[in-house]
């Protein structure tokens, strides 16, 4: 049975390497040129402070920041392998009739199915790991633009990738059982893991933990949080009421008084900032409950999976 | 297991399967015994795949039970390995080489014989390093035959395994096949809507329509006492010798009857006439196919 997977999947292993090495290509370079600009620009300059400090930031994130679009592009790496390891993997035996070939040799079918289903998401779970790895170390040097706790940004690194990853092929090899055509497999398993990505990721990630929040006077200089995911900032008169959403940053003029241009807002005296948020220290607490979602959801689609083959001729 | 019970290799007992509320199987209750050859008969959608799926144990009976010496084979890999099956269309890894198609079947059989399917392999001329997909379908066979044989089963079953082959290949693989099992003794049944091959290649037949099965035993016995008779307009009295009327057409003054006969038919107003084993075939599944739906086309009759 190791053979055989090893026999039958070898060439789709080759292309996942090939673009694996081709991402690679790219973020080699890119993330050791962030680094020594990043190092030369404020790392050396911000240990005294000062303007040059913040022009060197400016500079650097004037350079990167188109970098965090390619963070969107990785959001669909999962996705392939969702497409290309998982929907085949049933589908393409019972659309060529292998399955009829494969299942009346001497190995039940329930043998084969956690063969193939072990060894493959093994295969892709080290594959990811590896991805999400190598996307923690490109991303550190841009969290000086973004937080890597960001949306977007938090679903691309750490090991949230192989919760993700494992899942998308769970959902394509059930997809491939109950439709058992790889173009229909194929076709569902997309809708579908975008619509579990989003529901998890716009519903239940929010509420893991309860977020903190903090007040901060209007100010020209707000201390910032670095790494923490920012889930929503407002105004609010004394009273707490909401004013506008944003931050309102301006010098306080007269005695405590509030700037012209919060006083045009209508802001009273003793209105402040409000922020609402996940401080830095939750991420891993984070990833780690996001991929125990994946995962489960991934383990259970497997099983539902194994179970269908079982009842398919 | 009870010695008389081995003598059975197949056996189906009220066996059904149903997709959705449709019966592909039903009510079909049949003994295979060991050694014989057998042809399973009957035409497209009238459960051939079905009985041979449920003797193989890809699918499940929904009534009834499937033994294959005397084991159920669904979920059941002790009883697989006794059996071979080459599948309709004889699928296959295309990318695999016929090399490793033999090195895969080794790895998925506990009992398999390597030199058995490389002898076959080569007496059938196939290139051992060529994906089987740019094989020709009559070489593709071939190797779906090896892979079978080499697993050295007591019960070979086959489906429809020349329907997609020229007659060329056609003969070949029957040749191969025959070739395969007489040195082993091995059981085999064949489904097929090709009458012609059978004949010369099969001693015993299943004949299967609408999911129920027609006719079952020895092809001499079946032919030995089948009769077609034609005579006066028949109302339904006995005839002196025949046992029952299989099939029976009519014009105003004549009836063409076909038979079973217990002897010899005595009643002289009855002209007697022998039966090919393809008319009697042909007399049992015409059964209900004339009633074409004139009326759903909207013409006369």
């Amino acid at each position: 049975m190791i053979w055989l997977t090893w026999r039958q999947h070898r060439t789709q292993g080759l292309y996942t390497l090939l673009g694996l090495a081709a991402l690679a290509a790219f973020i080699v370079p890119t993330g050791l040129a962030m680094r020594r600009d990043l190092d030369r620009l404020v790392g050396q300059r911000c240990a005294t402070g000062g303007e040059l400090c913040d022009r060197g930031m400016n500079e650097f994130i004037d350079t990167y920041s188109p970098l965090l679009h390619v963070a969107i592009l990785l959001l669909a790496v999962p996705l392939l392998f969702g497409l290309f390891w998982g929907a085949p993997l049933v589908a393409r035996e019972i659309e060529q009739g292998t399955h009829r070939m494969i299942w009346t040799q001497g190995i039940s079918r329930r043998h084969w199915a956690w063969t193939k289903a072990g060894l493959l998401g093994g295969a892709v779970a080290v594959l990811a790991a590896g991805y999400g790895w190598g996307i923690s170390w490109w991303y550190e040097p841009l969290q000086i633009r973004e937080s890597r706790f960001t949306e977007v940004f938090f679903d691309v690194q750490g090991v949230v990738p192989v919760g993700y990853t494992l899942f998308a092929v769970a959902l394509g090899l059930y997809a491939g059982t109950v439709l058992p055509k790889v173009m229909s497999a194929m076709a569902v398993t997309l809708p579908a893991y975008i619509a579990a990505r989003l529901a998890v990721g716009m519903y239940a990630r929010p509420r893991f933990m309860a977020p903190l929040n903090r007040s901060l006077a209007i100010d020209d200089h707000i201390e910032g949080m670095t790494g923490a995911w920012l889930m929503s900032t407002e105004v609010r008169q004394a009273d707490g009421t909401r004013v506008t959403g944003g931050m309102m940053v301006c010098r306080p003029e007269g005695d405590g008084g509030l700037c012209a241009a919060a006083r045009e807002m209508g802001l009273r005296p003793g209105a402040y900032n409000y922020q609402v948020y996940q401080p830095e220290g939750r991420f891993w607490t984070f990833q780690w409950i996001e991929t125990g979602i994946f995962v489960a959801a991934a383990a259970l689609l497997v099983w539902l999976a194994i179970r269908r083959v079982r009842r398919v001729a | 297991m009870r010695g008389h019970e081995m003598e059975h290799v197949l056996e189906a007992d009220g066996l059904g399967k149903r997709y959705g509320a449709r019966w592909a199987l039903r009510d079909c209750t049949l003994r295979l015994p060991a050694g014989r050859v057998a042809a399973l008969v009957g035409p497209n959608g009238s459960g051939k795949s079905t009985l041979l799926h449920l003797a193989v144990g890809l699918l499940r009976p929904d009534a009834g039970a499937v033994r294959v010496f005397g084991n159920t084979p669904y979920e059941n890999t002790a009883a697989l390995a006794d059996i071979g099956f080459v599948a309709q269309d004889t699928p296959l890894y295309r990318d695999f080489t016929a090399n490793d198609l033999v090195t895969m079947a080794g790895k998925v059989n506990r009992r398999w014989d390597a030199t058995l399917a490389r002898t076959r392999l080569a007496q059938a001329g196939i290139p051992p390093r060529i994906p089987v997909g740019k094989l020709s379908g009559g070489q593709r066979a071939q190797v779906a035959l090896a892979l079978a044989l080499a697993k050295r089963p007591r019960l070979l079953l086959l489906d429809e395994p020349v329907a997609s082959l020229d007659p060329v290949a056609r003969r070949e693989f029957l040749r191969t096949l025959m070739g395969g099992v007489a040195e082993s003794g091995t059981t085999v049944l064949l489904s097929s809507h090709i009458l012609a091959d059978l004949e010369h290649s099969c001693d015993h037949l299943v004949v299967l329509s609408s999911g129920a099965v027609q006719l079952s035993g020895a092809v001499d016995d079946i032919v030995g006492e089948h009769r077609r008779l034609v005579g006066p307009r028949h109302h339904g009295e006995p005839i002196g010798g025949v046992a029952a009327v299989v099939r029976a057409r009519h014009t105003d003054r004549q009836s063409t009857l076909l038979v079973r006969a217990t002897g010899r038919v005595t009643d002289p107003s009855w002209t007697v006439h022998e039966l090919t084993l393809e008319d009697l075939i042909l007399a049992y599944l015409s059964d209900g196919v004339t009633e074409a739906t004139h009326e759903a086309w909207g013409v006369a009759a």
